[in-house]
């Protein structure tokens, strides 16, 4: 077992399809570091969501194996993986999901909560603030905009000091400008707290700013990349 | 913009339906209408077929389903008229006659019969007297029957000849049995049965002579009906027509709450359908909204947009209607294979109309419930295709309620529920919803409070019920109004078959006793006490006549074939009495012991037929009683059970007031089974006496209400299922949002323990507020319904209290079973999502 906090070894996803089996996914191994940053790139259908899914455990591998910060995802069942995702694990998605029956600030306690931490409307009233969003606390997702959602997911990914923040386009929804200014919040926050960063997207220069970068092609590795 | 032509929007809108099909996307709505449809199919099905056997076990106590009767022989042309249409026929000719034996007499009530009758039901008739008894066809030519009794009074015995008239018969079977022979308790001796080809010969009837002739009819109800139309303009002044449905007092109370009964059963399965049709559709069209915005993007029109989907959605009502009465009609069918035993006589097939009636009812449900979400589509904005977020106006208010509103008064309508119980129900619901909906609305957002400190399990749960309280509250309000539908269908089902019980309880009285002399009332009494433990009060009945009120003759106050009418046709059977008889309530003035002596004695009436004649407290009543006229004043009105069967009068006298008046007593006792020879030896000890015998009515009245009470238990059980489907389609229209939050809750850690606890709490908590407004609006709603539709008299239901419990348990077993998905949701779908 090395180090690393994210350590993936010949993943194969295959899924049952009309014409037979289908793989979605062939023979991928990276490993990541603690404070590393890594981009998924490729263009739609060619596996990056796919990925992403299993190195969180949110999904199994057809075979191969996935240990996340010192576990061996293939032996838990959802309910163990549900609580390693709950202790080491923050989530970006594309499309926000934040739950529209919390306001703001329990959008945030939220994994703080699962966790159980005590401190957890203090730490997010921190975030939220640490996002801009401080005067915004009470207000439901429905009456923030699309930037501010994202932020407050933002504040949610962080909350719980995750080991490793996984990033599914988190620019994908919003405008040039409230998409760069949600990547710096995010690169900002990932620095101060020494997050490992998985981040899947088309945006090549979003990708450029990540340590490393993978390109993915029809469920293949077709190239790797490392910042100078 | 692009106006398609309509052969293509029709042929498009079959090819989407197919592929939602497909989808699984229809399954809901489909299976809310099936229910709607089968459950009301099923309860009309059953309903008109049980009343179609009811009312030919009403026929019964005719012998036939139409009668026309009369003091002179029908006219040819009446007779001739029936027969053309084809109606079978048979024919009855009663009177008194003296019977003559060689050593006595005695006065007997006759009856000659045509071999045909009964049409309805049969004669039954014993070997000796007090045998097992036998069905069968009447006496032949020559031959004649006899009640028992006839055979103490005059000692006779089977094979013995009796002289009738002039004409000798041989006495050879026990008369046990005329379906016919009821309701006219008072004016009976006897009974002798004989054939009607030896009337003639025995020479009694002759012009003048007091006798009752009866055509007796059976066939189709159309062509009785027709029958009818013909002949009742040529009606004569002393003829009359008699149908099932009026046949009988008694089966006529018990039919007539019973139907009320099934038709408010299908309301509320209607109801309940409506409900989930609602719910489901809401969510057909919520889903549609981005195909709907990109059909408008594609230059599809608003108008053809809001038709491909109007289309669309009436071949899904059609088809799942179809599909509904299908299944309403077998399952109607399965219902009564399960009675056959007890519904032992054929039952008439109910037509189509009842299917017809359940599948418009269907469309109607969908147009009312799913029309206005499904308005909403047409006005999706184009935009929405670019920004999301983008929702249609939503439709006004009052065409959500108004078409709901409309739709509802359609359906009862149908169910032709009268004006009293539809207001009372719907006046009673509004008040109900207002009531306990602002009641909830307080009482969550009170709850706002305790949320902060509560753990996260419950602040998940309640979170969606407390950040959303119209919709929590509207949504416990659906709930309640299913389970307030089943406790008020169970609740009636039990007060009704109490009421029945009570009117019928195993002692009640079987025999009648008429004509007991003054002389021997208290040596009878005896008798009666010796032989029962359940014996009514000896009453004195003196015959008069109802002449005038306030001094103008009756005869010109009245409306004709009114109650009034008949009963002043007729000498009225008078009495007296200290104390109000039991079952009698005033409803009007005092008795007796509550007011001071006036100049002229008081009498109390029945109120319905004081409605009838007008009658008021005051008003003075002029009777003639065995020739001389007596006046009395109206003191008090009295409600009277005529289901009872204990001794009723329409008029009751002031004690004392009709001393010197001709009386004779009657009375009604329970005799137990096994004292048939006391029975007889009571007869031999007073002759004069006139017994009768009420256990074969009694048999015949239970029977129909056993099956009456049945059919209400199974309707219970149609509405019970229909309420749960109801259930599990409100909850299938939260789902998507519940499998998202699921998903997004797990992925961020959630272990399936939490989310089923977060939605016990939810459900737990929405079906106990749901009880208890079920509780308080059944409260509400039943005692608007005794009062005005019923005529039970209402007292509180503690044991509704248990509606909260059953709620939260009914409301959170229905809701983790529903919503299983959203707990076993992958948490991959939240990236699948994005």
């Amino acid at each position: 077992m090395s180090g690393n906090i994210l350590d993936a070894r010949n993943l194969n996803k295959v899924v049952p399809s009309a014409e037979g089996e289908l793989s979605i996914l062939a023979d991928l191994s990276l490993q990541l570091a603690k404070g590393d940053s890594l981009a998924i790139v490729g263009t739609s259908g060619s596996g990056k969501s796919t990925l992403l899914g299993l190195l969180a455990g949110l999904d199994l591998p057809s075979s191969g194996e996935v240990h996340l910060a010192g576990h061996a995802l293939a032996a838990l069942d959802e309910d163990q993986r549900a609580r390693v995702r709950a202790e080491h694990v923050g989530f970006v998605f594309q499309s926000f999901q934040l739950l529209d029956s919390l306001n703001a600030l329990e959008n945030v306690m939220l994994p703080l909560e699962l966790d159980g931490r005590r401190d957890a409307r203090e730490r997010a009233t921190e975030l939220l603030g640490r996002v801009g969003l401080g005067e915004r606390l009470t207000h439901y997702p429905r009456q923030l905009s699309g930037g501010e959602q994202q932020r407050v997911a933002l504040a949610r990914a962080f909350a719980a000091e995750p080991d490793v923040l996984f990033a599914d386009e988190p620019t994908g929804n919003l405008d040039t400008h409230t998409g760069a200014h949600v990547t710096e919040l995010l690169f900002e926050l990932n620095r101060e707290r020494g997050t490992t960063l998985v981040l899947v997207t088309h945006d090549e220069r979003l990708a450029k700013r990540c340590h490393r970068m993978i390109r993915l092609e029809g469920g293949r590795q077709i190239a790797a990349e490392t910042a100078e | 913009m692009m106006r398609m032509p309509k052969a293509r929007l029709f042929a498009l809108a079959y090819r989407q339906l197919l592929r939602d099909a497909r989808a699984g996307e229809l399954r809901v709505l489909f299976f809310a209408l099936v229910v709607a449809v089968a459950a009301s199919t099923a309860i009309g099905y059953f309903g008109a077929r049980l009343n179609d056997a009811m009312l030919l076990r009403a026929s019964e106590f005719l012998g036939a389903d139409m009668v026309l009767s009369g003091s002179a022989p029908a006219s040819p042309e009446q007779i001739d008229d029936g027969k053309q249409l084809g109606l079978d026929h048979a024919q009855v000719v009663e009177f008194s006659s003296v019977i003559a034996t060689d050593q006595d007499l005695q006065l007997a009530s006759v009856k000659a019969a045509s071999s045909s009758y009964p049409l309805r039901g049969t004669l039954r008739s014993a070997a000796q007297p007090y045998e097992a008894e036998q069905p069968g066809p009447g006496p032949a030519p020559g031959e004649a029957w006899a009640e028992a009794r006839l055979f103490a009074a005059l000692d006779l015995q089977i094979g013995d000849s009796i002289e009738v008239g002039s004409k000798l018969l041989r006495l050879t079977r026990v008369l046990t049995y005329e379906p016919d022979r009821v309701g006219d308790f008072y004016s009976l001796t006897p009974r002798v049965l004989m054939h009607l080809d030896d009337l003639a010969a025995t020479g009694v009837v002759q012009p003048g002579s007091r006798v009752r002739y009866r055509e007796l009819w059976r066939g189709e109800t159309a062509t009785l009906t027709a029958y009818q139309q013909s002949i009742q303009a040529g009606l004569q002044a002393h003829q009359r027509i008699e149908t099932a449905n009026d046949s009988n007092r008694q089966i006529g109370g018990a039919l007539g709450r019973a139907e009320r009964y099934l038709n408010l059963a299908s309301l509320a399965a209607i109801l309940l359908a409506g409900v989930a049709v609602a719910l489901s559709a809401a969510r057909f069209a919520a889903r549609r909204f981005d195909a709907s915005a990109l059909l408008r993007c594609l230059g599809l029109s608003r108008h053809d947009t809001l038709l491909l989907y109007t289309l669309q959605l009436a071949m899904l009502g059609l088809l799942a209607s179809l599909a509904g009465a299908l299944l309403g009609w077998a399952a109607q069918h399965g219902l009564f294979f399960l009675l056959r035993d007890l519904l032992a006589q054929e039952i008439p097939p109910g037509g189509v109309w009842p299917a017809a009636a359940g599948i418009a009812t269907g469309l109607v449900a969908l147009t009312g419930f799913a029309l206005p979400p499904l308005a909403a589509l047409g006005r999706v904005p184009p935009l929405r295709v670019l920004r999301r977020d983008m929702l249609p106006v939503p439709p006004s208010a009052w065409l959500v309620y108004g078409t709901a509103i409309f739709a509802l008064g359609l359906i009862m309508w149908r169910l032709s529920l009268d004006l009293k119980i539809t207001l009372a129900l719907l006046g009673g619901g509004l008040l109900a919803t207002l009531l306990l909906g602002g009641l909830l609305l307080l009482g969550l957002k009170g709850m706002r409070r305790l949320l902060a400190g509560a753990s996260l399990s419950w602040r998940l749960g309640l979170g969606q019920l407390l950040r959303h309280p119209l919709a929590a509250a509207g949504q416990a309000l659906a709930f309640g109004l299913i389970l307030l539908a089943m406790a008020l269908i169970a609740l009636l089902r039990g007060e009704l078959l109490d009421t029945w019980q009570d009117q019928l309880p195993d002692d009640a009285p079987n025999h009648f006793v008429l004509n007991v002399l003054p002389a021997e009332k208290d040596a009878f009494a005896e008798r009666i006490a010796a032989l029962s433990s359940h014996a009514a009060p000896l009453y004195p009945v003196v015959p008069g006549r109802l002449i005038s009120i306030n001094g103008e003759p009756v005869r010109q106050l009245v409306s004709k074939e009114s109650q009034g009418e008949r009963a002043i046709r007729r000498d009225l059977s008078l009495t007296w009495a200290a104390d109000l008889p039991k079952d009698n309530h005033l409803v009007a003035g005092q008795w007796w012991t509550e007011q001071e002596a006036t100049d002229v004695p008081g009498v109390s009436v029945e109120a319905e037929l004081a409605e009838s004649l007008q009658l008021k407290l005051g008003d003075r009543l002029s009777f003639t009683i065995g020739g001389l006229t007596r006046e009395a004043s109206v003191t008090s009105l009295r409600e009277v059970n005529w289901d009872s069967f204990q001794p009723n009068f329409y008029m009751i006298f002031e004690p004392d007031t009709l001393e010197g008046m001709p009386a004779t007593y009657m009375t009604s006792f329970h005799l137990p089974p096994g004292k048939e020879r006391e029975l007889v030896e009571l007869a031999r000890a007073f002759p004069s006496v006139t017994l009768l015998q009420v256990e074969a009515l009694l048999a015949q009245l239970r029977s129909i209400l056993a099956q009456v009470s049945l059919a209400v238990e199974y309707v219970l059980l149609f509405v019970l299922a229909a309420g749960l489907a109801v259930l599990f389609a409100g909850l299938q229209a939260t789902l998507d949002e519940r499998i998202r939050q699921g998903a997004l809750l797990r992925a961020l850690g959630a272990e399936r323990r939490l989310l089923l606890r977060a939605r016990r709490a939810e459900f737990g908590l929405l079906g106990a507020a749901s009880g208890l407004l079920a509780a308080l609006g059944c409260e509400l709603v039943s005692a608007l319904l005794y009062h005005y539709a019923f005529d039970l008299r209402w007292q509180p239901h503690p044991w509704l209290l248990v509606l909260p419990l059953i709620g939260a348990l009914l409301v959170g077993g229905a809701g983790l079973i529903g919503t299983r998905r959203a707990l076993n949701a992958s948490p991959l779908t939240v990236l699948r999502e994005s």
